[in-house]
């Protein structure tokens, strides 16, 4: 049993004793008792798509699934390519990739989940890192250290560009750690 | 009155108190309204009895059950308990998403229909509370789903809890001068008092309240402070020059302060009617505030890596976007992008912000009208319980 806070795009989870697979997460601060977690889910068994609600520390039973170590190919329209340590192939579709496309990066490792045998999504590291390929300059006076701008940073397909929020000091070309369960900044890596 | 064919008839509400007054108020005023409006069978199940007397007196804190406004209140002393199918209610409701004992769940699954389970959050004006409103979260391993029932201030939330008559009191008690010099009278306020500035003081012991005392000392302007027993003792006492108690004034420049007894909650919607600035905390006299159609200042109930000061900032985003100074004033009062203010910074502050009083009481009275249109948080919430029922939620 993993609690909600745990759980990470592209976990398998039963729900209603159904195997979900979570294509996305998004955390929302709420009332004192934590953190709101609302996830798009897919049925493996009716490939129907849901979204859902819950709490932190909502407890679900985590299906253990064969995974492989994976590095990430090519895209091969609709469908995305990647390839074990003996040069074999497994093509996953876009629908089940979730969040992992915003973080999609040529040769980029990560481990593939297999269900009835056959590869069905990816699971990245928690953390990963990734250069901001535009992000606008500080504006003078914010001061504060609560705000946040948008980065856009590196992936695989432009169509899946994506924002991350970063404090004000961080600028283009910047490489940045990323926690891909949250989606969140964790800092950025200067040399 | 919501009574259709098949509206439920029975609710339990589920109380876990934290924020002392706060939880408990928004419970009782609520778990009123689904009894008297609504005509539900309210059991309200909380955890502290001696915060709930506080707010309302009739409540014995020896009791297991007792019955008060019509409302069955229970002691709800632990997550321990055998709950039959029977005893389960057409309504659960967990509040502040505070977790219902074990055994009252697996009732819930047993019971045909299943009851509607709903987790009414806390109030919070950022945006992706839309997203999330009355979203379903299917029980991990039982046949239930419950429902998050999120409180806001658009149409796309599920309002804020109000009572039909509440309006329509407010007005009336405002346009009766001598109801209103009754109310005041009874704290012992001189004539003189009723007629300066009259402030309403509730806030978390970490408010800068000392600093904000010398400010209204400072300033031209006659102020009368009126602050519940045991809020801002500290500097209450130093102003005072003596214990915090029950009736005890004290004037020094332009500030006049009194200490009053605790108010039960049916009468601090008065206090708030009667004063022309109020500043509140939490939830519940938050939400009082905006009803009252009068110009406030928001202490809000901190939280772990200053999550609050973003809720801060979403509400402000929404009421005082053009109100520059009430903006300023809310985030130094809430220790917001400013550590400490000298006291002659507080001064300046205090000085616009009273300068702008006009533009906040026509923005006050906007801001209820706007939150009226969206209907009360009770009616909404029974409604999507409804559209539960039609669409054939409780199997």
């Amino acid at each position: 049993m993993k609690p909600a806070k745990e759980i990470r795009v592209g976990n398998i989870i039963m729900v209603d004793s159904k195997p979900m697979i979570v294509l996305r997460s998004d955390v929302n601060g709420s009332s004192r008792t934590g953190f709101t977690y609302k996830w798009k889910m897919k049925s493996l068994l009716t490939n129907s798509p849901q979204e859902n609600v819950f709490r932190g520390d909502d407890k679900f039973d985590v299906v253990v699934l064969d995974k492989k170590p994976v590095t990430y190919s090519y895209f091969a329209d609709p469908l995305y390519v990647f390839m074990d340590a003996d040069y074999e192939q497994f093509e996953i579709e876009e629908e089940n990739l979730g969040d992992a496309l915003h973080y999609l990066k040529d040769g980029m490792e990560c481990e593939a989940i297999f269900y009835d045998g056959k590869a069905i999504s990816v699971e990245l590291p928690t953390t990963i890192v990734r250069q901001i390929i535009y992000s606008e300059p500080a504006v003078k006076g914010n001061t504060s250290g609560n705000v946040l701008k948008d980065a856009k940073i590196e992936n695989a397909v432009e169509a899946h560009c994506h924002n991350v929020q970063v404090p004000l000091f961080v600028s283009q070309d910047d490489m940045i750690e990323i926690d891909t369960r949250t989606n969140e900044y964790k800092r950025v890596i200067r040399n | 009155m919501h009574l259709k064919k098949n509206t439920p008839r029975s609710l339990a509400l589920f109380c876990k108190v934290v924020d002392n007054y706060g939880d408990i108020g928004i419970c009782w005023r609520f778990a009123r309204q689904l009894q008297q409006e609504h005509g539900i069978a309210v059991s309200l199940w909380v955890d502290d009895l001696i915060s709930f007397q506080r707010i309302c007196p009739q409540v014995a804190i020896d009791l297991e059950q007792q019955v008060v406004a019509g409302v069955l209140v229970r002691h709800w002393r632990d997550q321990d308990g055998r709950f039959t199918v029977v005893e389960v209610p057409d309504i659960v409701i967990e509040f502040f998403a505070c977790d219902i004992p074990p055994g009252l769940i697996n009732a819930m699954a047993e019971r045909t229909p299943r009851p509607v389970w709903l987790n009414l959050e806390g109030l919070t004006a950022e945006e992706w509370v839309e997203g999330c409103h009355t979203l379903s979260s299917p029980h991990p391993r039982l046949p239930l789903t419950k429902y998050f029932f999120f409180p806001g201030f658009t149409a796309k939330t599920g309002g804020l809890l109000m009572e039909s008559c509440l309006q329509q009191e407010r007005q009336q008690f405002q346009s009766d001068p001598v109801a209103m010099h009754a109310f005041l009278a009874q704290f012992g306020l001189t004539a003189a008092q009723m007629d300066s500035f009259k402030i309403a003081l509730f806030c978390y012991p970490q408010a800068p309240v000392s600093a904000l005392f010398e400010a209204w000392k400072t300033g031209k302007r006659p102020i009368t402070c009126l602050v519940p027993q045991g809020v801002a003792v500290e500097a209450v006492q130093a102003f005072l020059g003596g214990e915090a108690k029950v009736g005890a004034s004290a004037t020094h420049g332009a500030l006049s302060v009194h200490v009053l007894p605790f108010i039960p909650q049916t009468d601090y919607d008065k206090l708030l009617w009667a004063c022309d600035l109020n500043f509140v905390r939490g939830e519940d006299s938050f939400v009082r505030a905006q009803w009252a159609a009068k110009p406030f200042i928001w202490h809000i109930y901190p939280q772990d890596e200053n999550l609050h000061h973003k809720k801060l900032l979403a509400f402000l985003d929404r009421y005082a976007l053009d109100a520059e100074h009430l903006h300023r004033l809310s985030c130094a009062w809430n220790a917001l992008a400013v550590e400490s203010l000298a006291a002659p910074e507080w001064t300046e502050l205090w000085q616009k912000f009273l300068q702008d009083m006009p533009k906040m009481q026509a923005m006050a009275q906007d801001w209820q009208q706007q939150l009226a249109s969206n209907g009360d948080m009770t009616s909404n919430l029974l409604h999507f319980v409804d559209t539960l029922n039609l669409g054939g939620a409780q199997k």
